[in-house]
């Protein structure tokens, strides 16, 4: 029962806790008012002054670049580059109070730090009284760039043992090639601020390109990140590019050619090798070799890929390329002979001498190319229509860039037949009157080699994203440029110039069998005339004729020693032995063919 | 009788029948009413209370692992970089032929289904294709010695000065005498 003491009581009671609620309720309205209504505001005022929010860029890192077995040819790593604040330095010797001091006193710790990064420790005393001598408030004086991980963990461990903290590291990201000068030209290089200029590092900058990511956190006071505030958009890293080339017979060719190049005096050389049946570039080795972590040991003349960026008139390497025109139009065979002298006349008053002199023989096709005599080219070829013949060497891949799509590829140059004048009409049989680079030379033999059936060249084998997904490129697309039988009759007549042809003994392949084609093409010597003496030589080889899987082609920009394409003899047969080696090709079994006739 | 002491008399008050008492003994205390609400709110409390410790002291570990992850990057990047360009192809065949491999020419291949060799008959020889060591080595900038510090190179240089010096004042021993006018004879008498 509610006593008048008990209802005095109780009124004190709900007055007490009304106020309580008031002051509560007062709160709360405050609090929504500023959580609820104001946020926006409140954040962006504070985001405005700066003290709120941080941004942190979050570098992603570029992509690797491996051979076909993975062994990795481009990666990034970060190197960094050290500074000292010789102000903090000054403070430092000038303060007298113990506790405040590093462990380590100026004169030792230069020593260590002069240790660390391979410097005299003189010239850094020297370097930094100077500055505080100039300046005695600078914060900042370079110490060392690109110091590795072990010299950052080394410097890292005095500034935070012994308390030097006028050190600073800031990290940096460059490109290494671990592996040099192999492959170098495919590989391409970079810029200084990482932007590729050359090779497969710009062809396929769009699977190696990393794309940066961002972490924005709020901060309380004295910088204190708040736990639960951070929002991160992961950095995505390049992906991995895989190419068809094998590093390993890389390296030997490009030691060989690059001995082999010495030895023979010539100015320049390079081996292609290709895969017959998938049109894949095993080995692109070249003399002189450019090496990525160190561009300007090369002159400026060969840090473009001689194979895709050079171009000169074939010669006699495109010999075979005239026979398989004419025999797959059917318009002469491997027996078929002409009357050669070794100097003709030919009625449009053209002039065609062969590269050595011989009384006049009766040639066959296949002498023809044993001997690689051009004056029965020119008859053999123009038992077709120079328009035909034009047609075959378009579909070959003469004039047309190959779908490697290399930077800097050239293209070559061929001129409508209609254009042609009298002494192109016969030039154009042994190849002259028209330009290829190696790469379309290898193209054209790869032709032959598999059946008659033009692949696509390819470098590139595979790109991995960072998550994992392999993209291929597409399949290489394929064209039926002369018959099965065309190519087939063609490899035997290779095949015989490898075993009839004068080199016969040098190129020999113990175990297998091999065709071969040797040309001996003419400089420009810039003055609309070509150079006298001195020749850009090259063969072409097929191995194992009898189920063909590697073109090698092997070039030398004008030796010295032996002046013709006698020179490249024993760098191809080195190059042919190791690349069978390389891929364990059974040697051959079946016995070769039948020997066809040079002369009738 | 007088209004007063009809008031002093007490009233004959109504009889009022009261409802007979059961006394029943106490055998148990009547049971408390529990406050289920706030024991409710109270466990949900400390639950929260515990979660959040629990998801704090997790969020230390894992600040703590990551800062153990990025070390071990660390040192696994500098052991890595100890071993770029040590595996380089040109740097494995300099090794290689230092210690007198060779690359030898074609290689002959053993059957196993009839042990037939195949390929060229002869044996490798110790001739080698190629010359790593040589005046033509494929170049590997990483592999190249580091350019030598001011002290280095003050040294050498101190050296090759000293060779000079002790060069220049170096005595040739003496010579046997010039002959000009033809073996010197003895005169006799």
């Amino acid at each position: 029962m509610t006593t008048r003491a008990t209802r005095a009581q109780r009124r004190r009671t709900a007055v007490a806790l009304a106020v309580i609620l008031m002051v509560l309720g007062a709160f709360v309205f405050r609090l929504v008012d500023i959580q609820v209504v104001h946020a926006d505001d409140h954040v962006a005022e504070g985001v405005n002054t700066g003290n709120l929010g941080s941004t942190q860029v979050i570098a992603g890192a570029r992509g690797d670049i491996t051979d076909s077995d993975g062994t990795v040819l481009a990666s990034s790593v970060l190197v960094y580059d050290a500074e000292l604040s010789p102000r903090l330095i000054r403070e430092f010797e000038e303060q007298t109070d113990e506790k405040k001091k590093p462990k380590l006193a100026w004169h030792e710790a230069s020593e260590r730090i002069a240790d660390v990064v391979g410097i005299d420790v003189d010239d850094l005393r020297d370097k930094v009284s100077k500055r505080i001598e100039q300046d005695p408030n600078s914060q900042y004086l370079a110490l060392a760039t690109g110091l590795s991980t072990e010299q950052y963990l080394e410097l890292r461990d005095l500034k935070t043992d012994d308390g030097l903290a006028y050190i600073a590291m800031k990290p940096r990201s460059v490109r290494v090639y671990p592996n040099g000068a192999v492959a170098g030209s495919a590989l391409g290089f970079l810029d200084g601020s990482g932007k590729p200029l050359y090779g497969v590092e710009l062809m396929d900058n769009a699977c190696l390109s990393a794309k940066n990511g961002e972490m924005t956190y709020l901060r309380g006071q004295g910088g204190v990140k708040i736990p639960g505030s951070e929002q991160i958009t992961p950095a995505t890293d390049g992906g991995t590019v895989q190419l068809t080339i094998n590093s390993d017979l890389n390296w030997y060719l490009q030691q060989m050619i690059a001995e082999e190049a010495k030895k023979q005096g010539a100015k320049a050389g390079s081996v292609t090798v290709v895969d017959v049946k998938t049109g894949k570039i095993r080995a692109m080795a070249e003399y002189p070799s450019l090496d990525p972590n160190d561009v300007n040991s090369v002159d400026d003349d060969y840090w473009r890929s001689q194979i895709f960026s050079y171009w000169f008139e074939p010669g006699s390497t495109f010999k075979p390329v005239t026979a398989a025109s004419v025999i797959n139009e059917g318009a002469a065979t491997p027996l078929t002979s002409v009357t050669a002298p070794d100097h003709k006349k030919f009625p449009n008053g053209a002039v065609v001498n062969d590269p050595f002199k011989h009384p006049t023989y009766r040639y066959t096709f296949a002498g023809a190319l044993i001997d690689s005599s051009n004056v029965s080219l020119s008859q053999f070829g123009t038992m077709i229509s120079p328009e035909k013949r034009y047609d075959y060497l378009k579909k070959f891949g003469v004039a047309e860039k190959t779908a490697v799509g290399f930077p800097e590829e050239l293209t070559g140059l061929i001129r409508d037949p209609k254009t042609w004048g009298p002494q192109d009409l016969y030039t154009t049989t042994f190849g002259q009157a028209f330009t290829v680079t190696p790469a379309q030379i290898a193209g054209a033999y790869q032709t032959l080699a598999n059946g008659g059936e033009k692949l696509d060249l390819s470098l590139i084998e595979s790109c991995t994203t960072s998550d994992g997904t392999v993209i291929k490129p597409d399949p290489p697309k394929s064209e039926r440029v002369v018959t099965e039988e065309t190519a087939k009759t063609v490899q035997r007549m290779l095949e015989n110039v490898a075993v009839q042809g004068g080199l016969a003994k040098t190129i020999e392949v113990p175990g297998y069998r091999i065709g071969i084609k040797t040309g001996t093409a003419q400089t420009p010597d810039g003055k609309g005339g070509y150079k006298k003496g001195v020749y850009f030589t090259n063969m072409a080889g097929i191995a194992p004729i009898e189920d063909p899987q590697f073109v090698v082609l092997v070039t030398l920009d004008e030796p010295t020693r032996i002046r013709n394409s006698g020179a490249t003899a024993a760098a191809f047969q080195k190059a042919m032995t190791q690349v069978l080696k390389t891929y364990r090709v059974a040697p051959s079994s079946q016995p070769m063919d039948e020997l066809l006739p040079k002369f009738d | 009788m007088s209004v007063q002491t009809a008031r002093v008399q007490p009233q004959p008050q109504p009889q009022r029948t009261e409802p007979r008492r059961q006394l029943t003994p106490v055998t148990a205390p009547a049971a408390k009413r529990r406050p289920r609400l706030a024991y409710a709110a109270l466990a949900i409390g400390a639950a929260q209370m515990g979660i959040s410790l629990a998801t704090t002291q997790d969020a230390f570990v894992l600040a703590d692992l990551n800062i153990q992850q990025h070390e071990l990057g660390l040192q696994k990047q500098a052991l890595h970089e100890n071993l770029v360009g040590i595996s380089s192809p040109q740097s494995l065949a300099v090794k290689a032929d230092a210690m007198g491999l060779v690359v030898a020419g074609s290689a002959s291949y053993l059957r196993l289904s009839d042990g037939k060799v195949l390929g060229t008959s002869e044996g490798g020889n110790w001739a080698s294709t190629v010359d790593p060591n040589g005046a033509t080595k494929v170049g590997n900038a990483l592999l190249a010695p580091p350019p030598p510090t001011a002290a280095e190179k003050k040294a050498a240089e101190d050296a090759a000065a000293k060779r000079d010096e002790a060069a220049a004042g170096a005595v040739e021993p003496a010579g046997p005498p010039v002959i000009t006018d033809g073996l010197p004879t003895p005169t006799t008498r």
